[in-house]
């Protein structure tokens, strides 16, 4: 057992981890009322997707980081107040522009800032490009993968849409604004599907190698 | 009339923001929906359950909400019905690959919360289809089908009995994320429960 996914208990959530797609590259799926250090024994990489209730991971505090602490990685998706339960993490919101894309001479606001990193072998960054619920500013030390530049409304000074952490705590933390696995399970934007066909079997292979490193 | 009752999903998001600044009368009042089980339903007289809802939660409840059904309560439910939460809903179904003729809204019987309202206008949001909803269920045999997506026995929004209350069912996004400032739908459910429930 190695990769592992906190269920929010939504339809979305229900969807995208338990429908056909996805499911078999799960090692274990835990509701994530009923996530406890037990749970997670065995689990080398565990996402938290977007949405789900931070009331939750807020008293599930201490399991998510104790868990980071212990050289794991974390992968945090968006729309779940991660500013408020995970070290190092701080989020501004912005209103979101959901129609971008209509203007067909547009162009979205979104910068790769790190293309050699494994995660784009996985995961196109066009993939990655939807609307953004807000932006976050990278502890630091930690390294931002995309940004976006200042809100043109001057709201906020830009940031991060996805960022990689491997200094607060011991493990790795991956950390995006991006919400696909409501986007996949409501069965509405197709680069939220083709995003999380590249990143969850990356995901996995990465939770069989870390296994497999702790294990010789 | 009592007040309605939303349940909270532990983040700020438009959805909740629309339901409860559409200022009804009476008011809509916010809660977590992990305190469900210290509410008294009977302090309620609608039951908002949001998209955004943990249904394996609501599952966990089911008999409160039925029970509260029953006495003639309203539940309003939106989004797809993944978990049984709701007496006497079956699955729902996904339209793959969707073109807009799968996904177009088509009203099959005039109802006051949606008077008014031009199904076009819940097809498109900005000359995009999809927000209004995108999979159908399987409603009851005696249900009231208000919507139905695509074809007409596809249905999308309908009105059921439970016991003396009802179930206003909306698979698809949060149904008072629409309508306008001047069609408000919350409003218009609100004043629905409130004296003119033209259910059959």
């Amino acid at each position: 057992m190695s990769l592992a996914i906190l269920d929010g208990g939504t339809f979305y959530h229900h969807a995208a981890i338990h429908g056909q797609r996805y499911r078999e590259l799960f090692d274990k799926t835990i509701y994530a009322p009923e996530l406890t250090a037990d749970a997670l024994v065995g689990v080398t990489f565990l996402i938290v997707p977007d949405r789900v209730n931070p009331n939750i991971l807020r008293t599930k505090r201490d399991v998510l980081i104790d868990f980071a602490k212990a050289g794991h990685t974390l992968a945090v998706f968006g729309e779940n107040r991660a500013d408020t339960w995970l070290p190092g993490v701080t989020w501004a919101p912005r209103p979101t522009n959901f129609w971008w894309w209509l203007d067909k001479d547009a162009r979205p606001p979104n910068r790769l800032l790190a293309s050699e990193h494994e995660f784009f072998q996985a995961v196109p960054f066009e993939h990655t490009i939807w609307h953004f619920h807000g932006v976050l500013t990278p502890p630091a030390g930690a390294r931002a993968l995309i940004d976006v530049p200042a809100d043109p409304q001057g709201r906020d000074s830009g940031g991060a849409l996805l960022y990689e952490d491997r200094v607060t705590l011991p493990g790795s933390m991956l950390v995006s604004t991006l919400d696909p696995f409501y986007h996949h399970g409501s069965n509405f934007m197709p680069a939220a599907t083709k995003l999380l066909d590249g990143f969850l079997p990356w995901a996995r292979a990465k939770a069989a190698l870390r296994a497999y490193s702790s294990d010789v | 009339m009592k007040p309605g009752l939303a349940l909270s999903f532990g983040y700020e998001d438009g959805s909740l923001h629309a339901l409860t600044s559409a200022g009804t009368a009476p008011e809509i009042l916010l809660r977590d929906i992990y305190s469900l089980p210290g509410i008294d339903l009977n302090d309620f007289s609608v039951l908002f359950v949001s998209m955004h809802s943990d249904q394996r939660f609501l599952a966990a409840r089911a008999l409160q909400i039925e029970q509260f059904l029953v006495r003639g309560g309203v539940v309003v439910a939106n989004g797809h019905h993944a978990y049984s939460y709701l007496p006497r809903m079956a699955g729902f179904h996904t339209i793959h690959h969707y073109r807009l003729s799968d996904i177009t809204v088509l009203r099959l019987t005039d109802h006051p919360i949606w008077h008014g309202i031009d199904p076009r206008d819940l097809t498109f949001r900005r000359g995009v289809s999809g927000f209004y909803g995108r999979v159908w269920h399987e409603a009851p045999p005696d249900a009231q089908i208000i919507h139905a997506l695509g074809k007409p026995d596809m249905p999308l929004d309908f009105i059921y009995p439970v016991g003396r209350g009802h179930v206003l069912f909306h698979g698809g996004n949060d149904l008072w994320t629409f309508g306008g400032e001047d069609k408000q739908l919350a409003s218009r459910i609100m004043q629905w429960v409130a004296g003119e429930r033209d259910v059959q």
